[in-house]
């Protein structure tokens, strides 16, 4: 996968630079990139095997979790903190169930570690709406009927409004492309792609 | 009545699929619950000879392993919905690539795939067969199956293809394909004593009650099972029947002496829950000049196992569909070292992909457009049976286009692209199975509707509720509808399109029951506004209950049951019978010609269901069901290594479905006539299963169109194209 040039943005230094850190691993940046991205991220070495005690701040809650360094951000999120809404589909980022938000990014939280993601905010579809209001995004869904068993449904809302937030959401053809990740097996796809379309709308106003 | 049914009604449980709220069965926190993982046989054919749990009972957090030397002992289930003719881990016998050999119990799901991976299994193997095309010469007539034979005879087929003035022998072929729901099965197992809770990703309750009964007889009575599974990540017929990780984990938990929940491994779907067989069909159509049809013979061989030897996939269509007065269908099988097949969205799909590519086929041989060709053989309904299939083929016409189509092959281009258009018939049966409801009308003035059928995505939910609400004159947000739960009344298992025929009977008679049950309180209440009012002269509308003509005379739902002093329950039921759905799809596509790919671009359908309950529900079955056929036609295909019989695309990677970008807008319309026959479901006919059944033969014949080259092989790829 390449990724388009991330536009600077003041709001999101982090998200940029972990798209750095992404584009290093798969080792397409010269080294010096790479130099400047280590220096910039804690450095943090948890002991092998054993469980260990970490925080994860999940919608804005600091919680105390105690996980064993191979547990993934998904399991540690629906086994552990109890945080269902987020899918388990396949286990090897193919199919985008278990999209969450890490700082405003979105990623497939069965392709992380729990304790990779110690310091940053993890959104979840659990933390979107504010008490009774929906996300507009949310909304859009019911709306324009973009899912029907509701399985990939939290990833496809995850995904779509980060899918907003960069910019991905266009025209019809842009959202088609951009959210493709998120397999829809009910293939409610032409209702999801009217979703998104109509809640860019709205979150942009 | 107030007109709710038929409305396209935002779904009821949308906020709770969008808000993550819904819980489905792996979702469930069960106290000191214990997670299972399986070890998977790496041969296809053979024994155990030996097997080492030593390593995988020593890792950290391991509870237990199970194999087949300390497992409780089970009883196979007698028949479907039990595919399978064995449960695994009861003896050393292995009968196909990644069939369980043995079952860990661990603190943590991490601690449990860890010893999963420490179990050391020797075999003794037997060389395999897996693939069709290498045991053809063992095709044989498997016995009937549920009832139905597999060879079919009206008229004199071979005599009348003899006698044919054009006749079209063809072969048309269609790889094993998995359904991959995204929500991958689970069962959690509780016991308590001698009762036992499954929290299951089930599309059948009941069903997987009763299965789970015949298999524990030794232990646990069927009324002492409850089978919960109120949402459904995704079934597609792979959660319809009953499958041995449902029955390992009951198991396992009874032993284990704790709850146990296991979630299979996207791979070991490939394996543990069937699949759409592989299939050859020969087909050979016989008519006259003017392309009336004379002769049909169909004949398919399917992939069976060693075990079973049960026919999915049905050429219903070549039997039901069009006016011919001499058919002969034969549905053979080969046996192979592979896991058993199973229902898979639209099964009649594969037979009729070969039917509607043919008549495209004879279309050109006799020199009429596809379209009148299929409009010459039409079979009308008999009574009491309506079918509005010349509709569908009029309104999808004309909303497409189809009159400006040129019918030359290859002539029409747009930039570097071919553009081809092409149509089939769609229609699929659908099962009726008895089925009863509960409602309850509190002393709050709400309903509340119990009935073990199921939410697999079609929109259950929303659509009982609307026919409650429309049956009792009361507001969409006064009703709750409870299903998934055996400890509701019995239902239909929400596969064969069965769930709306099924199910809106006893719901809309338990509905009207309640109706008359609160009116009847009432009039004969004498502190009611209604007293002595005849029961006939009573409306009820939003919650209220009005004298017909003076609606100022009024009481409601609420107070009615409050000076009742209890809520008012009443049951209904409603047999319902079985039939088929039409429709017709037009597909475009745009074929680049160097590099072989194919894209549809455009699709316009048009469809018969009878009454439509929910047009917003029902276009999300077509748009599905059109997805299901672009992936059947164009991508779909699982893999089997002949030397080893394993799947080797077990993985959403490259086993491709359709993504977003795959997908063109779908335009759906519909007659939306009620169908006499299917009176109790208020006219509307199963459904789920129609759209996407002609898809692959309009891709094909578009494809056709586009570029002269005729694809009888699914899927297809660019490598067929070049």
């Amino acid at each position: 996968m390449t990724h388009d040039p991330v536009p600077e943005r003041s709001a999101h230094t982090r998200r940029t630079v972990l798209k750095s850190t992404a584009v290093a691993a798969a080792g397409t940046v010269a080294a010096a990139n790479l130099t400047s991205v280590a220096a910039a991220e804690p450095v943090r070495t948890v002991a092998g095997g054993g469980p260990v005690e970490i925080t994860l701040s999940v919608n804005g809650q600091r919680r105390r979790v105690v996980v064993e360094p191979r547990v993934t951000l998904l399991d540690a999120l629906r086994e552990r903190l109890g945080l269902t809404g987020t899918k388990k589909g396949c286990d090897r980022g193919e199919c985008g169930a278990c999209t969450v938000l890490v700082d405003g990014e979105r990623i497939k939280s069965c392709l992380t570690l729990a304790v990779m993601r110690q310091d940053t905010e993890i959104t979840t579809v659990e933390g979107l709406a504010r008490g009774e209001r929906l996300h507009p995004v949310q909304a859009a869904f019911i709306r324009h009927d973009a899912f029907q068993c509701g399985g990939c449904t939290p990833g496809q809302i995850m995904s779509a409004v980060a899918c907003i937030d960069e910019g991905h959401a266009g025209s019809e053809a842009e959202i088609r492309e951009w959210m493709s990740g998120n397999l829809c097996r009910c293939a409610a796809y032409q209702n999801i792609v009217a979703a998104v379309a109509d809640a860019a709308k709205e979150v942009r106003r | 009545m107030t007109g709710l049914v038929g409305r396209g009604v935002e779904r009821v449980d949308g906020r709770a699929k969008v808000t993550g709220a819904a819980r489905y069965a792996a979702d469930n926190a069960v106290n000191g619950v214990l997670h299972g993982a399986l070890v998977m046989s790496t041969v296809a054919r053979g024994e155990i000879t030996e097997l080492d749990t030593s390593a995988a009972l020593a890792s950290p957090g391991v509870v237990a392993v199970y194999t087949h030397e300390n497992m409780l002992p089970l009883t196979v289930p007698p028949d479907f919905p039990y595919p399978k003719r064995f449960i695994p881990l009861q003896d050393t016998r292995i009968h196909h690539n990644g069939q369980p050999v043995a079952y860990v119990v661990a603190e943590t799901l991490e601690q449990a795939q860890e010893a999963a991976t420490l179990v050391r299994v020797r075999y003794r193997v037997a060389p395999p067969t897996a693939l069709l095309a290498d045991a053809l010469d063992e095709a044989f007539l498997p016995r009937d199956f549920r009832g139905r034979p597999n060879e079919t005879v009206r008229g004199d087929a071979a005599a009348a293809l003899e006698r044919a003035e054009v006749r079209v022998e063809q072969e048309y072929t269609s790889p094993m394909q998995h359904h991959n729901p995204i929500e991958p099965h689970t069962t959690t197992a509780v016991w308590d004593g001698d009762s036992l809770t499954l929290y299951e990703s089930a599309q059948g309750v009941v069903l997987t009650r009763m299965v789970v009964a015949q298999a524990f007889a030794k232990y646990v009575l069927e009324q002492d099972i409850r089978v919960v599974s109120p949402y459904l990540g995704g079934g597609f017929g792979a959660k319809g029947p009953t499958w041995s990780h449902t029955l390992l984990t009951a198991a396992a938990a009874r032993l284990a002496r704790g709850p146990v929940k296991l979630v299979l491994t996207r791979a070991q779907m490939y394996t543990m829950n069937g699949h759409r067989a592989e299939y050859r069909r020969g087909l050979r159509l016989g008519a006259t000049r003017q392309g009336r049809l004379t002769a049909i013979v169909d004949t398919s061989t399917a992939q069976l196992t060693r075990t079973e030897e049960s026919i999915y996939n049905t050429s219903n269509s070549t039997l039901h569909l069009y006016a011919c007065p001499n058919v002969h269908v034969r549905q053979l099988g080969v046996r192979l070292d592979l896991p058993t097949s199973s229902y898979m969205r639209s099964p009649e799909t594969t037979a009729h992909f070969g039917l509607e590519t043919a008549l495209d086929e004879l279309s050109y041989e006799v020199g009429l457009d596809p379209v009148e060709l299929r409009v010459r053989n039409h079979l009308p309904a008999g009574p009491p049976a309506s079918k509005y299939l010349l509709e569908c083929y009029r309104m999808g016409a004309k909303a497409f286009g189809w009159a400006r189509r040129d019918p030359r092959p290859g002539v029409t281009r747009v930039g570097d692209e071919y553009v081809g258009w092409g149509m089939a018939t769609e229609t699929h049966t659908y099962n009726a199975i008895p089925s009863f409801a509960e409602l309850t009308i509190d002393e709050a003035g709400r309903a509340t509707l119990r009935v073990a059928s199921q939410e697999i995505g079609t929109g259950t939910y929303t659509v009982l509720t609307q026919v409650v609400a429309d049956g009792l004159g009361m507001p969409l947000d006064h009703v709750t509808t409870l299903l998934g739960d055996t400890a509701f009344p019995a239902a239909a298992i929400s596969a064969g399109s069965s769930t709306m025929p099924s199910v809106v009977g006893p719901v809309s008679t338990a509905a009207r029951n309640a109706r008359d049950a609160v009116v009847a309180i009432a009039v004969a209440d004498p502190r009611s506004p209604l007293h002595g009012v005849p029961a006939a002269d009573v409306v009820a509308e939003h919650g209220q209950l009005f004298v017909r003509g003076d609606r100022r005379r009024r009481d409601s739902y609420r107070d009615v049951v409050r000076r009742h002093g209890q809520a008012v329950v009443v049951n209904g039921s409603g047999p319902n019978t079985p039939g088929h759905s039409f429709g017709a799809v037009f597909v475009e596509v745009r074929v680049r010609p160097r590099l072989g790919a194919v894209r549809v671009s455009r699709v316009v359908a048009a469809y018969d269901p009878g009454r439509v309950l929910n047009h917003r529900t029902a276009h999300g079955q077509v748009i599905g069901g059109v997805t299901w056929g672009i992936g059947f036609a164009l991508m779909e295909h699982t893999v089997v290594d002949r030397n080893t019989a394993r799947v080797v695309n077990p993985t959403l990677s490259t086993y491709l479905v359709p993504v977003c970008a795959d997908t063109p807008s779908v335009e759906s319309y519909f007659v939306d006539r009620p169908d006499p026959a299917s009176k109790p479901a208020l006219g509307a006919r199963g459904f789920g299963e129609t759209p996407g059944t002609g898809v692959p033969a309009a891709i094909s014949n578009a494809i056709f169109h586009a570029t002269g080259r005729r694809l009888r092989d699914v899927p297809f790829t660019q490598d067929k194209l070049l």
